[in-house]
């Protein structure tokens, strides 16, 4: 793998689990969403 | 992704969880209930073919705990093997079809079960279940490609590092290849669900003030964390270690299929706990596949249990029922290419037509400030007005200029059967003599549903 490879995996892994931990912390930190059967 | 869950919730505060409430309310015009039908006949529509093609999954995943194709060694053995087990051919290993018919029955009987059980205690259980479980064979599997290193020292150039490589060395130049610009757009679509009226239904439960901006951003980003990083880390990487670059290139450029059923069986073969890891690797697709086969059953059901009443279990019996005896000609058609078909109309250009309709509506006719309004509500986070030009804008242009280039590069030759033998004329006519039928009905369950007196109350507060 080329370092432009690696540059470009390890950034996009950064950006996905990043995003990942933001929207789950907030997500975890807001109420429930409605339920209907 | 934040249009659909918009008009979801939007719909959802009027009693409608499928698009044509939702449309009926987004336009004020007696067609709109009907394009909305598009809505059910999509999700329905994939329901059928991918239904079966999910318990293939389920069917590998045996075969990979019993050791059933642990005699094969070759690529093209494994070719033999699916194609037997689906019925093209006859062989050692499959004489009919009743293996696929069988896992194909689990397959559905599990569906309805969990649609019949309803949203908390059905979908929502399975999601909880399944997802979790998704994620850790997927840990397992990508640990155990990340540590695999160079499986054949006498190759040195085939190694996971290389399969990485073939992943994520960017070559700025097939930008310029439209062809890259429409299967990365085919591919979003697909895993997102994006298109497929199903995510309207599930935004549609969530109540006034919950956020679908957070929802949307988290659907897509356990997407992206799932196909990115799990899926990526897996097949091609360790089909570079085995097969070499230029022999991966070929099978990854046949499709999904060629890599999962005939690439990994063999690569399984050949590493330690290999019938474990292709349990858990097959396994792991059957319910991903399910979870998509329930959410997409879902719209059927949320019209019938709303519009015509018809209690849970009993609208997912129907359901069942429907799937059983519409899916008997994608099975014992297969080899006629009647999958094939019914995907293009609805896998490939069913989703990017019903997508366009959905910004056309929502951005266009129901108007820009109101669809924003509606996103933005209940939303905890402030999202940029770049956003807002993305989605009136970029977006229709970007999803027409897709569709005229699928017209002209695949839309014609599908049209006029270009390559397809002549003994298959019939079938291919009577997959969209099908499709044709199921969306005729959908249009006349909704004209029924439209004379009941209580339904549409109310227009939309200006």
């Amino acid at each position: 793998m080329t370092t432009e490879g690696w540059v470009f995996m390890i950034v996009s892994w950064g950006v996905i689990i990043g995003l990942n931990i933001y929207t789950y912390t907030r997500i975890l930190s807001t109420k429930s969403p409605s339920k209907k059967d | 992704m934040w249009i659909e869950w918009g008009i979801g919730r939007f719909g959802g505060k009027y009693g409608h969880g499928t698009t044509p409430g939702m449309f009926h309310y987004l336009w004020n015009h007696p067609m709109a209930k009907y394009i909305g039908a598009l809505g059910i006949t999509i999700p329905f529509a994939l329901v059928l073919y991918y239904t079966y093609i999910v318990s293939w999954t389920l069917g590998y995943s045996i075969f990979s705990l019993t050791g059933k194709y642990l005699a094969i060694e070759s690529y093209q053995g494994m070719v033999d093997f699916l194609s037997a087990y689906q019925g093209k051919t006859s062989n050692i290993h499959f004489q009919d079809l009743s293996s696929a018919y069988l896992f194909f029955l689990i397959t559905l009987g599990l569906m309805v079960w969990i649609l019949s059980r309803g949203i908390s205690k059905g979908i929502e259980l399975l999601a909880k279940t399944a997802i979790p479980l998704i994620v850790l064979f997927g840990l397992i599997l990508v640990f155990r490609v990340f540590t695999l290193g160079t499986p054949d020292p006498a190759y040195p150039d085939q190694n996971v590092w290389a399969g990485f490589g073939y992943i994520w060395n960017p070559d700025f130049s097939i930008l310029k290849d439209s062809r890259v610009w429409l299967a990365a757009t085919g591919q979003i679509f697909f895993t997102l669900s994006v298109g497929f009226g199903a995510i309207q239904t599930y935004a549609s439960y969530l109540g006034k003030k919950d956020d679908v901006v957070l929802s949307g951003l988290g659907t897509s980003s356990t997407n992206a964390f799932a196909e990115v990083i799990l899926g990526g880390s897996i097949a091609i990487p360790v089909t570079v270690a085995f097969f070499g670059l230029t022999r991966t290139q070929e099978i990854a450029q046949a499709g999904a299929f060629d890599l999962g059923f005939f690439a990994m069986p063999i690569i399984f073969q050949q590493l330690p706990f290999g019938q474990v890891l292709g349990t858990l690797w097959f396994f792991l697709l059957f319910l991903a596949g399910l979870t998509s086969s329930v959410a997409m059953a879902q719209p059927l059901m949320a019209f019938l249990q709303e519009e015509y009443k018809i209690d849970r279990k009993r609208a997912a019996w129907l359901i069942g029922v429907l799937v059983f005896f519409l899916v008997q000609p994608i099975i014992f058609f297969l080899k006629f290419g009647f999958l094939n078909e019914m995907d293009f109309w609805i896998g490939t250009l069913g989703l990017v037509v019903f997508a366009i309709i959905e910004v056309i509506l929502f951005l266009w006719v129901f108007g820009p400030t109101n669809a924003w309004k509606e996103i933005m509500s209940g939303a905890d986070l402030r999202v940029p007005k770049f956003f807002f030009f993305i989605m009136k804008y970029i977006t229709p242009a970007y999803l027409f200029i897709l569709l005229g280039f699928w017209f002209f590069q695949d839309g014609m030759k599908v049209l006029s059967m270009s390559g397809v033998p002549e003994e298959n004329y019939p079938y291919i006519w009577f997959a969209r003599f099908l499709l044709s039928g199921i969306f005729l009905v959908m249009i006349i369950l909704v004209r029924f549903a439209w004379q009941k007196p209580h339904l549409i109350q109310r227009r939309v507060p200006k």
